[in-house]
């Protein structure tokens, strides 16, 4: 999946590690990421964020002058910026689990630099949706900003369960995606017992998107667990 | 709690035998203390013996001479009453005995004394032989008469007094050993608490303060001791956490960078997989001290065992598993709407360790079915290989307790990391269990079946909606 269009996203690392700051900005710069900057305590933290105006933080829960979570606060107060946390515990606590700070994710350290980006990505993804590109599968293309498939000169129109379902799997392409993400993402809390509408769901998406909807080539079925969206090679 | 009865039992027995044991002292010690003077009671200078042979010496007016030598060796006097009341005949008759007596004197001593002298007496042919002894040698009964009701109501008496004591006795023996029961027991199952590791708040019955709160005390050090413990674990695997971050993270930046010697990148790919070994066997450790030491070990949410199955599985694939390794997955259909009360990322961690396991024991590769059905109100994740299998050996020791498992076994059991003994205790913290068998017709099937919880019946069928 192309993700060039998200490194020019500016992103915020806040570590009072500065060993783990000046990792994680090489391995996003690595990546692509052309603006990352670090920060190595809350106060530096929320001056940094008044100057640049990131698009993304990354937060260490533990900082020397207060916590992740009232770093997060203050910065809501400047903007929605999304933001994910680092966390040195493998057991989340109630508030960070349920990410009721309105974080978009957490991350237990270790963790592996793929793994993270991968993360990073799909909250980006999210959040800066309309920058996005078109969607280039096999058989068409998925404009999500006017949310319709275009298969030649034909625009086919997406209706909304269909464009959650085809950008929930997009934001995860070629990774298996089971069906009760998918099932929540459609119907929300208690996605149980909505198998079948979901099938029907797929089964109009294929015949927008694939040639031939009976044989699909783009929205595939990983048996006993959900989908997989493979886009052109 | 039967065993303290039973000591209990034996402890008051052993006290009965005591008391009879002392009964029986006593008796013979009696024995033993009053044999000689009953027995000199009964020899030849008791009353009765020298009355009769003074009686058989005496003739008008005196005894033989050996006769009067008893007497006199024995401090004894005698002398015979006349019918008229005069004594006709005295031998070592002290000064302030009378020499003559009334009819009412002689009703008076027959049964008692004269003076303070004991005497006996014995009527003879034509008067009264009468034997004074010592002041001090003999108590005389003066009123020894019983009425008649009560000679006859003693046996009777004495039986049922006998058998009224028999059941107080026995009485007193069994409230005294339910008492002390309920003294011990609380004592024991505190004891056992402790060795259980389970909280012990010891309250004892009065008198027992000491060991109650000794018991208590001990509880109290035991339990700092394991939080110390658990709290010093979840340190040093908080602590380590940060560099190896830093370990993996640059590892993995080294084994992608194009421009790098091609065996620097392996290199760092091996530091890479061996850092996620050591973060594997931390997050181990600390999962393994919080069920051990945790009072409240595992976050109680409903989770749909279904919904696990297939996300762990997905994340599993999407991670990439090497081909040689074919992933499975089988959900029964009726396990859908099943929900269990537990700790999920626990849950997950346990199907990881047992797929792990699979992949470490078959290098060559092997098919894994991760499946999930129900059995008997319980959720069975069963995870099978057709690998190279596990042997009974093996099978055995991981059914024991760890702490009695062959130490070697156990101990290269957790060189590999603590991988199926975790499983174990996660299936326990859940109130399930784990087995562990062989495949046929080769291979290994390992299962965790966790109770399903009463909010199974929340995971209502939605209507379909499209």
């Amino acid at each position: 999946m192309d993700n060039s269009f998200l490194h020019a996203k500016k992103i915020m690392v806040v570590d009072d590690e500065p060993e783990i700051a000046r990792m994680l900005a090489a391995i996003l710069s690595d990546e692509g990421f052309t603006h990352v900057v670090t920060a190595s305590t809350m106060t530096e933290g929320l001056r940094v964020a008044a100057a640049e105006r990131p698009d993304l933080a990354i937060l260490d829960v533990m900082l020397p002058d207060g916590d992740g979570f009232e770093l997060l606060r203050q910065l809501r107060m400047l903007s929605d910026v999304p933001a994910v946390f680092l966390t040195a515990r493998d057991d989340p606590s109630g508030r960070l689990s349920g990410l009721g700070l309105g974080a978009d994710d957490y991350i237990a350290k270790p963790f592996l630099p793929q793994e993270l980006l991968l993360r990073i990505y799909a909250i980006l993804r999210r959040c800066y949706k309309e920058d996005a590109p078109l969607l280039m599968l096999d058989d068409c293309l998925v404009d999500f900003g006017r949310a319709e498939v275009i298969r030649g000169d034909e625009s086919i129109p997406l209706t909304a369960m269909e464009h959650t379902l085809l950008e929930t799997l997009s934001r995860n392409v070629g990774r298996i995606v089971t069906t009760d993400v998918l099932c929540e993402a459609l119907w929300g809390d208690n996605p149980y017992g909505y198998a079948n509408s979901l099938n029907a769901h797929v089964r109009r998406v294929r015949e927008k998107i694939e040639a031939n909807p009976s044989k699909p080539t783009s929205l595939l079925t990983v048996k006993g667990l959900g989908y997989r969206l493979v886009t052109r090679r | 709690m039967r065993p303290f009865g039973r000591y209990v039992a034996r402890y008051l027995g052993r006290f009965a035998l005591f008391l009879i044991t002392l009964l029986a002292a006593n008796a013979f010690a009696f024995v033993l203390v009053f044999s000689s003077i009953l027995s000199e009671d009964y020899g030849p200078d008791s009353p009765a013996n020298m009355l009769e042979r003074v009686a058989e010496g005496y003739s008008e007016g005196g005894i033989p001479d050996a006769t009067s030598k008893a007497l006199e060796e024995n401090d004894i006097w005698a002398m015979h009453v006349g019918e008229d009341g005069e004594s006709d005949w005295i031998a070592f008759l002290p000064e302030e005995v009378p020499r003559s007596f009334s009819l009412s004197d002689v009703a008076a001593f027959s049964k008692g004394y004269i003076g303070d002298y004991p005497v006996f007496v014995r009527p003879i042919d034509d008067g009264l032989l009468v034997l004074g002894y010592p002041k001090t040698s003999y108590a005389k009964i003066t009123g020894n008469y019983l009425p008649m009701r009560a000679v006859e109501a003693l046996p009777a008496f004495l039986v049922i007094a006998g058998l009224i004591d028999l059941a107080a006795l026995a009485v007193a023996y069994c409230l005294s050993r339910r008492k002390l029961s309920t003294s011990i027991e609380p004592i024991a199952s505190s004891i056992e608490g402790l060795a259980s590791n389970r909280p012990v708040e010891a309250s004892l019955p009065k008198g027992l303060e000491g060991i109650e709160e000794s018991l208590n005390k001990a509880a109290d050090m035991l339990s700092r001791q394991d939080e110390a413990r658990a709290t010093w674990i979840r340190d040093v695997s908080h602590d380590i956490r940060t560099p190896l971050s830093m370990i993996m993270g640059y590892a993995q930046r080294i084994s992608c960078q194009a421009d790098v010697n091609e065996t620097v990148r392996q290199e760092a790919a091996v530091i890479q997989s061996q850092s996620a070994k050591i973060r594997d066997l931390v997050q181990d450790l600390n999962l393994v001290s919080q069920l051990e030491y945790d009072s409240k070990p595992i976050a109680a949410e409903y989770v749909r065992p279904a919904e696990l199955v297939r996300t762990y599985s997905a994340e599993l694939l999407n991670s990439g598993v090497d081909p040689m390794y074919r992933i499975g997955i089988d959900v029964q259909p009726s396990s859908e709407r099943v929900a269990v009360e537990g700790d999920r990322r626990m849950l997950i961690r346990a199907i990881d360790n047992l797929v792990q396991n699979s992949i470490r024991h078959n290098p060559d590769g092997c098919s894994i079915t991760v499946e999930l059905k129900q059995e008997q109100g319980a959720s069975v994740i069963s995870v099978t290989d057709n690998g190279v299998g596990i042997s009974a050996e093996k099978v055995r020791v991981l059914e024991q307790e760890p702490e009695s498992a062959d130490d070697s076994i156990v101990q290269s059991e957790l060189h590999h990391g603590m991988g199926l003994l975790l499983v174990r205790r996660i299936a326990e913290a859940h109130g399930g269990k784990f087995e562990i068998d062989a495949n046929e017709p080769t291979g290994t099937i390992a299962s965790i079946s966790i109770p399903n919880g009463k909010g199974s019946t929340n995971c209502q069928i939605n209507p379909n909606v499209t």
